[in-house]
């Protein structure tokens, strides 16, 4: 088991980078030695996260829309051409946007859709071929894709979906590549501020250990799952949320 | 990950051989002080000189986890050599085969004394080894309890009997429960369901029922007791403190529950 949450020579490709769940996954990888190709939306928000970083050498950056096939296609070739190998992908991306089904938009739904679940399935597809043997995928689902989430009917139904692509995957791509996904549940960050103006203390009060998550604890979650620690580990989804869900 | 353990005085049960021996040797090597409990006392001393002949801290400590006082007496001779438990790893457990056909008991076959005797190892077995921890991690306010559930606590499997899954689908409320009641105290409640891993357990069933499991598990492999004990290093490690009332599968795959 030593060295097992080593990542020298590996290559990760992650999407959402510029989020804080994505940017903690970023640093705690380089942090052990990996490269990583991080995506996001935003070109100037992966800028910032690389001036942090201070890895120069270990990270790519690539401005991506998950919602376009080719974008991941372009992401999967960078990352070949610039490292030669691509080792772990975790699926950060995503949008979190309030609206109940029964006032819900068709854009609004298709939106949610593309970010959620097309943009993981284009990125698993461009991904797949090219994952080294002993490779694993990550996917970043949520607390919504196992329960559901009242007001957020699109992002519940876009990360169940994430949670049996992940199962599926596990099969196809077995034994050679392990697909597992995160689920964090109230994690600090700008996401969760809505949540908690509105019942903060009625979460708290259902969650046992009384306090929100790091994106520092689903990023090490995240890891473990990438590393040969979880070598026996495929087709599971890992709770992260202090309790608050059980089933 | 040497040293992630440091500070770390850890109670496994079952530890003399199999799973619990890896997972109590994986927390000795992370530099825990590690309390190998086994109901054979043969096997808990030599797992544990094991451990000690390679620099790391260990002590054999031997009681039957079905009876409540020999629980607390090795759990007490524990704390005197190391000091409170920190992370509590309740593995031991039994898995009768005493059908007229050479393998598990059916129900119909079942005696009332087998019965008892696998609920209390290994369900009453982690309630009383849980009992006698628990009062030290509540007032370090911090702890982590791992239980070894199964896929046959979650799914039918043919080769267990009816009392081996009615206790491993216990162990995942007695988790869940316990995660509610000590997750106020910075107490992480968890199990892991391993599949079939290559084990002296294992290796008393029929090959030809573990050649059927190898064929619809995805990795296409038996797993060993390293990677379940991975697991359950993750579960006590400071990575894991926000992860509670979880049921990790440690089984490549197999039925997916």
């Amino acid at each position: 088991m030593s060295g097992a949450f080593d990542f020298s020579g590996k290559v990760l490709v992650l999407t959402g980078a510029a989020g804080s769940i994505g940017a903690a996954i970023a640093r705690a990888y380089l942090a052990l030695g990996g490269s990583c190709v991080l995506t996001d939306l935003s070109q100037t928000a992966l800028d910032g996260l690389a001036k942090d970083l201070n890895t120069p050498d270990r990270v790519l950056t690539v401005q991506h829309d998950v919602t376009s096939p080719e974008a991941a296609n372009a992401v999967v070739e960078a990352a070949i051409q610039r490292f030669g190998r691509i080792d772990h992908l975790v699926t950060g991306a995503g949008l979190y946007r309030d609206a109940t089904v029964a006032t819900m938009s068709d854009a609004e739904w298709r939106q949610s859709i593309a970010i959620n679940l097309d943009g993981v399935f284009y990125c698993c597809r461009a991904a797949a071929a090219h994952l080294e043997p002993g490779g694993a995928i990550v996917n970043i689902a949520s607390l919504a894709g196992q329960r559901g989430s009242k007001d957020h009917g699109h992002y519940a139904a876009a990360k169940g979906g994430v949670l049996s692509l992940s199962r599926t995957l596990a099969w196809e791509l077995a034994p050679d590549v392990r697909v597992n996904a995160i689920s964090p549940g109230l994690i600090e960050g700008p996401m969760v501020q809505p949540l908690l103006a509105a019942r903060g203390p009625a979460l708290m009060a259902q969650t046992p250990l009384g306090r929100l998550g790091t994106a520092e604890e689903v990023a090490k979650a995240t890891l473990f799952l990438l590393s040969d620690w979880a070598s026996f580990i495929t087709g599971e989804s890992l709770q992260v949320n202090g309790g608050l869900y059980m089933t | 990950m040497s040293g992630t353990h440091k500070g770390e005085v850890v109670l496994v049960t079952g530890a003399g051989r199999g799973i619990g021996q890896a997972i109590a040797d994986a927390h000795a090597a992370a530099g825990a002080a590690v309390l190998y409990l086994d109901f054979d006392p043969a096997l808990a001393k030599s797992a544990a000189e094991a451990a000690i002949s390679k620099g790391w801290k260990a002590k054999a400590l031997s009681a039957n986890v079905g009876e409540p006082a020999a629980v607390e007496a090795a759990v007490a001779e524990g704390v005197a050599a190391f000091g409170p438990v920190t992370a509590l790893i309740n593995n031991a457990g039994i898995s009768p085969k005493s059908g007229s056909k050479g393998g598990k008991a059916p129900v119909w076959e079942m005696g009332a004394a087998e019965w008892g005797q696998v609920l209390d190892v290994n369900l009453s077995g982690a309630f009383h080894c849980i009992k006698a921890v628990v009062p030290g991690m509540m007032a370090a306010k911090r702890g982590s309890i791992v239980s070894i559930s199964s896929v046959a606590g979650k799914t039918y499997c043919d080769i267990v009997g009816v009392h081996y899954a009615a206790t491993k689908a216990a162990i995942i409320g007695l988790t869940k429960h316990l995660a509610g009641e000590l997750g106020p105290y910075g107490i992480t409640v968890n199990a892991i369901a391993p599949g079939r891993i290559d084990t002296p357990l294992m290796r008393g069933t029929v090959s030809a029922a573990n050649e059927a499991v190898k064929a619809i598990t995805p990795l296409q492999r038996f797993g060993t007791p390293e990677e379940v004990a991975a697991t359950a290093l993750f579960l006590t490690s400071n990575a894991s403190r926000f992860v509670t009332a979880q049921v990790i599968d440690v089984a490549g795959g197999w039925l997916m529950t």
